[in-house]
């Protein structure tokens, strides 16, 4: 009998597995259902180059409009499902439809994290994860509108960019000392802000909204140490949340997401899981990780689609992404919390380096600013995880690949050496 | 013609202007393939990225284009970039476009 496997989430993660699995031809029944109107599509573009009217939402589409009908994939989307019965293998889906699986991937991503500020449901109010989101703060924009952002992590970070870019004024308000301080520290953060400054963009920091204030309408945000910012609109980045709810009752493991092993496997039975809301375990860094970003629901999809048809194939690509800020390109590969020395090649005045994030000599994680094809050398040296020279990491006439195949054949030799051992 | 085959060596890849275009080309197995500089993704310089074998990887965004055909062997990008004829006259690197 024809199986069916069922994929909640119709991102790029749910999207990509749906057709990986007829790629690999798995010719039974696939259900892709999705809580969004649209088929899958790209989120990267909603803060940046979408934002800001310079491409439309076709190009943001994840496959081509027939893809689903030419490929067998029954499509439910603008429907959420709500709970997953894993005694009787059975998603239960609003307005009442239960679809029974035999396998299920859970590809639900992030929603907006809640929060709760006085005054937030005033009009005018926006956070940004969908494309109707997208469109509700696009219809705001025009020059010389003034605009409040709050949180400046990526998402704020590249919507200040877009807004300012766009001719509207804007007031950034966040509770660290520089921007992405949670992520890339405090020097790397110095030179986003130096960026955001020179394109006239206003930067709070060290407070926090108190309040949004007005009639019916936003018309001032208040913070903590008692400013007072005007405003047409607002619009709040403070990060999202998995969606975890429809496995409440599963007794798959939730902790930040989520929990599944290299192969994407909850400890549920014929239940994966991929993209945003996938705590999961990653070789290379030999702990659990939760990533948000496009190119590990690129690539996390398919992997668990074919661990859904027994390959057995680990998740192991070094996470990776970019941000676009006005004219600059930033990106960042691997993966770290801390860090014991940052290691610079390049020159951060002329904004135009790779900074390496070193724990006891070893890459962990690297970020560049204008200097892509030098983060993209640096991938191999951050997943073999070998102490490298700070001297030859910094030297520019020193090519990174080289580097890098050198702690390559170093790992292999200590792992061969180990065995023979 | 756009420069001396002899300066972009093997494994190597060059940007030039070609009546206002700019016109990558790598040099691969001993083939010169020439292709739009111009990633169709946002618009960066593809020369500024890598060459792996016959893949031209986006220094931006990781875009990665077949250098033979133009061909979109990854996203972002949607687009393939333009390909071209090149031909070696005499160690004169000549591109048709």
């Amino acid at each position: 009998m024809s199986e069916t496997f069922v994929i909640v989430g119709a991102g790029v993660a749910g999207g990509g597995a749906a057709a990986a699995l007829r790629e690999e031809g798995f010719d039974g029944r696939v259900v892709l259902i999705g809580a969004e109107q649209q088929p899958p599509y790209e989120r990267p573009p909603l803060s940046k180059e979408y934002l800001r009217g310079e491409s439309s939402f076709e190009r943001a589409l994840f496959q081509p409009p027939d893809f689903y009908d030419e490929n067998g994939v029954e499509t439910r989307f603008g429907v959420r499902a709500t709970r997953v019965d894993a005694a009787e293998k059975v998603v239960e889906l609003d307005g009442g439809e239960r679809v029974a699986y035999d396998r299920l991937l859970v590809a639900t991503g992030g929603r907006n994290r809640r929060f709760r500020i006085p005054g937030m449901d005033l009009e005018g109010i926006y956070s940004l994860r969908t494309v109707a989101d997208s469109d509700r703060i696009r219809a705001e924009i025009s020059p010389g509108r003034r605009a409040v952002v709050v949180g400046m992590g990526f998402i704020g970070s590249e919507v200040a960019a877009s807004l300012r870019q766009s001719g509207v004024d804007v007031v950034v308000v966040d509770r660290n000392e520089v921007p992405l301080r949670r992520v890339l520290g405090e020097e790397v953060g110095r030179v986003i802000e130096g960026i955001h400054r020179d394109h006239g963009t206003s930067m709070i920091f060290e407070d926090t909204v108190a309040a949004f204030e007005g009639v019916g309408r936003v018309e001032r945000a208040t913070t903590a140490r008692g400013r007072r910012i005007e405003c047409d609109f607002v619009v709040v980045g403070l990060g999202v949340e998995p969606v975890t709810d429809l496995l409440a009752d599963t007794g798959a493991e939730i902790d930040n997401g989520v929990v599944v092993d290299e192969y994407l496997r909850t400890g549920v039975e014929g239940i994966y899981a991929a993209g945003d809301v996938a705590n999961h375990y990653h070789p290379v860094f030999g702990r659990r990780i939760r990533v948000e970003h496009w190119q590990n629901a690129l690539k996390q999809g398919p992997v668990a689609a074919r661990n859904m048809l027994d390959k057995d194939k680990p998740y192991d690509e070094v996470p990776w992404f970019w941000s676009d800020q006005y004219e600059h390109n930033l990106q960042y590969a691997g993966f770290h919390t801390e860090w014991d020395e940052l290691v610079v090649r390049g020159s951060i005045e002329e904004r135009n380096f790779v900074a390496f994030y070193r724990k006891e000599r070893r890459v962990l994680a690297a970020v560049a600013l204008n200097r892509g094809r030098d983060l993209r050398r640096s991938m191999p040296l951050i997943k073999a995880r070998e102490p490298i020279d700070a001297a030859r990491l910094c030297d520019l006439d020193v090519d990174l690949r080289a580097l890098a195949s050198v702690a390559g054949t170093l790992t292999s030799a200590a792992r061969s050496s180990s065995k023979t051992a | 013609m756009v420069g001396r085959a002899d300066d972009l060596e093997e494994g190597g890849m060059r940007a030039f202007d070609v009546q206002g275009t700019r016109i990558a080309v790598a040099h691969v197995n001993g083939a010169f393939h020439a292709f739009d500089d111009t990633c169709t993704h946002m618009g960066c310089s593809l020369a500024e990225g890598d060459l792996e074998e016959t893949t031209v990887i986006c220094p931006c965004h990781g875009s990665e284009f077949d250098v033979r055909s133009g061909a979109v062997l990854q996203g972002p990008a949607r687009e393939p970039v333009d390909s071209y004829e090149t031909r070696v006259e005499s160690d004169n690197l000549e591109i048709k476009s």
